[in-house]
C-alpha cells in the first residue's frame, strides 16, 4: 500500500464532485423522520430481548444446545449493542431526534470502551484523520504495521500473532486506544493526563468484567462456571466479529494512505474523495449490514458520519455511479474477498522491506 | 414582589410514588449500576407494561377532548401519580414526537389546582407544529408526557380584597384556572373577570363562565367582544373597571395587549400590583443581521461575552478566554455539541437559521444570530 497518488481530477471536477455528493446528503438528511427513529427502537428493543434471552439461556438452560444458544443470542445483542446501535448513535446519527436515551454525547455501551473515550478516539481522530499517516491511530491501531511507510521494528516478525491477540481482545484494543500509550512513552504526555485517561479506561473494564465475569456468573450459584464461560464465549465471538469488520473498512487492499502535508487546505471535496479512498465496502444481504452496524458500508459511513446507517444502502448505488462518472476506485467486494487482502497485507508488512538496489 | 405561593396539595398516591421511586432511580442512576440495566430499559418496559407507568416522568392519560370554539381544543388529562399538582396560574410544557422528533410546548393549566383531572387548551396556529398535531393526532386513550406545573404567574396565598382577572384570546386559560381557584376558596372579596375576544363564537369556556357567575356572588364578568364594540384598549378598560387602582391583576393574552395595558399601568401610576404571563402566541426570535453584536451567555458557568462577527460561536468564545470541549473543529465529531437553551443560531454548513429553545448545536459550525444562551 501506498500513498495516494495526486487526484488527476480538475479542481472544477473537484468541486462538482462535492456539489453531487452534497445532493445525495441532503435527498437523505432532508427526509429523515419517523422510520428512522422506528428502526433505531426497533434495533435497541431487539438488542435488550436477544440479552434477556441469552442470559436466560445461560443461566436456567440445561445443556449445551442451549448453552449455545445463549451464547449466540448475548453475542448478538452485544454485537448490535456496539455496532448498528452504539456506534451509530455515538456518531450523532440521532440528536436530531431529540430524544435523551439517543443522545451521542451520553450514550455508553455494553463494551470495555469508555464511551467518552471512544468519542475522542474514533469521531475526533479518526473520523478527521482519516487514513493520514501519523495522525488516524486507526492505521494498524498503533500495533500492526500495515504500509511501506511505517518503520519496520523487529517486532513487527510477530505481527500475525499480535493481530490474533488484537481480534480476540479487541474491545481492549479499542479501549486502550485512546490511552495514546506510545505518545505517553515518548514524553508526548504529561504524567496526569495518561493516569486520567488510564484511570477511566480500567473504571469502565471493571464495570464489564464486574457484570460479566462477577455478578451474573454469582446469582447463577452452582452454573456459575456455565454462565461464566458463556459470557466470555459470547464477548469472544462480539471481539472477533467486530475486528473483521473494522479491518475490513480501512485495512483492505486499495485503500489510499495519505501524507499530512497533502491533506492541507483540502477542501470539502478533497475531503470526500479522501474519506472514499481511505474505506472499503463488503457485500451482503440486510440482516449482514445490520450486524455489522452498516459499516459493511465504511464508504458512505465515511462521506456521510452522522447519517442514521440504516439509510446507506439507499445512498451507496448512488455513490457508487458517481464513482463510476469520476473514474474513483468504489472499493467493494464479499468479506471473504476483503479480508483476504487484509490478511495479505498483514503477512506482506510481517516482512522487513527488501532493499531495492539503487 | 413574588405572590408567594399557595402550598400545592400532594394526594397520596403521590407521596406513596415519590417514596418509592426517588431511592430506585438514585439506585438506577449509579454508574455501576447503569452499567448493568440502564434506567431507559426500564422505563421502556415499565412503558411497555403501562403506558402511564414510569419512574421519571409525569404521563397523563387524554380522558376528554371538548370543542371549545371552531380552533380551540380543551384536553382533559388524567396524571399518574408523579405528578405533584399545580397553583393557580401555572402551566406545563406538552412533549410530544412528531414525525421523529421532541418538540416541547407550554400550555397553562385552565383547571382547578388540586383537581384530579387536569385540563389545557389549545388554539390551533396556522403554521403551529404542535397545535396542529394536537388537534389533529392526538385522541382520546392517548398518553401525553409533560412536566410538572411551574410559572410564577400564580395567585398568593393571602388574596388582596380586590381583584381584576384581565385576558385575550386562548390567554383565558391560566385566569380560568385562578378563578376556579378563588371560587374553591370561597374568596369573599371582590373579583372582575374581564375577556377581550372577537365575537361570542371565539368565547373559551362560555359555559362554565356562565355556570361560575351564576354562583359566586363577588364574581363581575366582562366579556368584551372586539368585533361588534370595538377594539379594546385600556381606555376602554378603565371605562369597564372605573376602580383599576385598587385591583390586584393578573394578566394573560397577546404580546401587543400585553404591552399596551402595561404602558397603561406605569403612565397612570397604578401602585397595585400588575401580573403577566408572556407565552400566549410568542413571537418568533427575530434573527439579527450576520455579524450584529450579540451577547452570548454560557448558562452554567455563568459567564457571558459580547461578539460581533460571523466566526462559529466556539472561535468567538476561545477569543473571550473560554475553553469549550471540542474536537475536529469541523463539524463531524460533536464533541463541541450543546444546547442552546434560547436564541437564534445559523448552520454555517447548510445556511440554516434556527431559533428554537432546548435544541442542539455544534459550536464549530454555528453562529450567532441572536443573544444566545448556552447551557455549558
Ligand atoms: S468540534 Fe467536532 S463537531 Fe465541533
Amino acid at each position: 500500500m501506498s500513498f495516494a497518488k495526486p487526484t488527476t481530477l480538475s479542481r472544477e471536477q473537484v468541486a462538482e464532485f462535492e456539489r453531487e455528493v452534497n445532493t445525495i446528503r441532503d435527498s437523505v438528511m432532508n427526509n429523515l423522520g419517523q422510520a428512522d427513529v422506528d428502526h433505531m427502537r426497533n434495533m435497541i428493543r431487539i438488542s435488550r430481548a436477544s440479552e434477556i434471552g441469552g442470559r436466560a439461556l445461560l443461566h436456567f438452560g440445561v445443556g449445551p444446545l442451549s448453552w449455545v444458544a445463549g451464547v449466540l443470542a448475548l453475542a448478538s445483542a452485544k454485537i448490535l449493542d456496539n455496532m448498528e446501535i452504539g456506534h451509530n448513535v455515538m456518531h450523532g446519527q440521532y440528536d436530531w431526534t431529540g430524544d435523551p436515551a439517543l443522545n451521542s454525547q451520553t450514550f455508553e455501551w455494553d463494551i470495555a470502551c469508555d464511551g467518552e473515550q471512544w468519542r475522542h478516539s474514533h469521531n475526533v481522530t479518526h473520523h478527521t484523520y482519516t487514513n493520514i499517516l501519523g495522525k488516524d491511530r486507526d492505521l494498524g491501531y498503533s500495533l500492526l504495521r500495515m504500509t511501506d511507510e511505517q518503520k519496520w521494528k523487529p517486532r513487527h516478525w510477530f505481527q500475525p500473532l499480535a493481530n490474533l491477540m488484537l481480534a480476540m481482545g479487541f474491545q481492549y484494543g479499542v479501549g486502550s486506544h485512546d490511552l495514546e500509550i506510545g505518545r505517553y512513552k515518548h514524553g508526548a504526555m504529561p504524567k496526569a493526563e495518561f493516569k486520567a485517561r488510564l484511570d477511566r479506561f480500567l473504571t469502565k473494564v471493571g464495570k464489564v468484567w464486574f457484570k460479566d465475569y462477577l455478578l451474573f456468573p454469582a446469582l447463577a450459584l452452582w452454573s456459575a462456571p456455565r454462565v461464566l464461560a458463556g459470557n466470555f464465549c459470547a464477548n469472544l465471538i462480539r471481539n472477533l466479529w467486530t475486528y473483521l469488520i473494522i479491518f475490513c473498512g480501512h485495512f483492505t487492499e486499495g485503500v489510499a494512505i495519505y501524507r499530512e502535508e497533502d491533506t492541507r487546505n483540502e477542501t470539502k471535496g478533497d475531503w470526500y474523495i479522501r474519506q472514499l479512498s481511505g474505506s472499503s465496502n463488503l457485500t451482503g444481504g440486510r440482516l449482514f449490514h445490520v450486524m455489522s452496524g452498516h459499516l459493511s458500508h465504511q464508504i458512505e459511513h465515511h462521506l456521510f458520519p452522522d447519517m442514521p446507517a440504516h439509510r446507506y444502502p439507499e445512498v451507496a448505488p448512488q455513490i457508487q455511479a458517481l464513482c463510476r462518472k469520476y473514474g474513483l476506485f468504489y472499493n467493494t467486494g464479499s468479506l471473504y474477498k476483503q479480508y483476504w487482502t487484509v490478511m495479505k497485507r498483514i503477512l506482506t508488512y510481517t516482512m522487513p522491506p527488501k532493499r531495492v538496489p539503487v | 414582589m413574588q405572590p408567594s405561593p399557595t402550598t400545592a396539595t400532594r394526594t397520596t398516591a403521590h407521596v406513596l410514588a415519590r417514596a418509592v421511586n426517588t431511592p430506585l432511580v438514585k439506585a438506577l442512576g449509579h454508574p455501576w449500576v447503569e452499567s448493568i440495566v440502564r434506567l431507559d430499559a426500564v422505563e421502556d418496559a415499565l412503558s411497555a407494561l403501562h403506558p402511564l407507568l414510569s419512574l421519571t416522568q409525569v404521563r397523563a392519560r387524554v380522558l376528554r377532548i371538548v370543542d371549545e370554539t371552531a380552533t380551540t381544543k380543551t384536553f382533559v388529562l388524567q396524571p399518574n401519580a408523579l405528578w405533584a399538582s399545580a397553583q393557580a396560574g401555572q402551566f406545563v410544557r406538552v412533549q410530544l414526537e412528531i414525525n421523529g422528533r421532541r418538540v416541547e410546548r407550554a400550555y397553562s393549566l385552565s383547571s382547578r389546582p388540586g383537581a384530579r383531572r387536569i385540563a389545557f387548551t389549545v388554539k390551533r396556529q396556522d403554521q403551529g407544529l404542535v397545535s396542529n398535531h394536537l388537534h389533529t393526532a392526538v385522541s382520546v386513550g392517548d398518553v401525553l408526557t409533560i412536566s410538572q406545573a411551574t410559572g410564577e404567574f400564580v395567585l398568593p396565598d393571602a388574596l388582596p380584597a380586590n381583584i381584576l382577572l384581565l385576558s385575550a384570546g386562548s390567554g383565558i386559560t391560566p385566569v380560568m384556572s385562578m378563578l376556579r381557584d378563588l371560587k374553591a376558596r370561597n374568596y369573599g372579596g371582590d373579583v372582575v373577570f374581564l375577556h377581550v375576544c372577537r365575537a361570542p363564537d371565539d368565547l373559551i369556556f362560555a359555559a362554565q363562565l356562565q355556570a361560575l357567575a351564576a354562583d359566586f356572588t363577588g364574581l363581575r364578568l366582562v366579556v368584551h367582544y372586539d368585533a361588534s364594540a370595538g377594539f379594546f384598549s385600556p381606555q376602554v378598560l378603565a371605562q369597564h373597571v372605573p376602580d383599576l387602582n385598587t385591583r390586584s391583576t393578573w394578566m394573560c393574552g397577546p404580546a401587543g395587549f400585553m404591552d399596551a395595558i402595561s404602558a397603561y399601568w406605569d403612565t397612570q401610576g397604578f401602585d397595585k400590583q400588575l401580573f403577566s404571563e408572556r407565552f400566549v402566541g410568542a413571537p418568533l426570535l427575530p434573527s439579527t443581521a450576520p455579524g450584529t453584536p450579540v451577547q452570548v451567555s454560557f448558562a452554567n458557568s455563568g459567564t457571558t461575552f459580547t461578539t460581533s462577527g460571523t466566526d462559529p460561536l466556539l472561535v468567538q468564545a476561545e477569543r473571550a478566554g473560554l475553553t469549550p470541549k471540542h474536537g475536529c473543529r469541523i463539524g463531524i465529531c460533536r464533541s463541541c455539541q450543546c444546547v442552546k437553551t434560547s436564541g437564534t443560531v445559523e448552520n454555517l454548513q447548510t445556511g440554516e437559521v434556527s431559533s428554537a429553545p432546548n435544541e442542539l448545536i455544534r459550536l464549530c459550525i454555528s453562529t450567532a444570530r441572536s443573544d444566545v444562551a448556552l447551557a455549558l
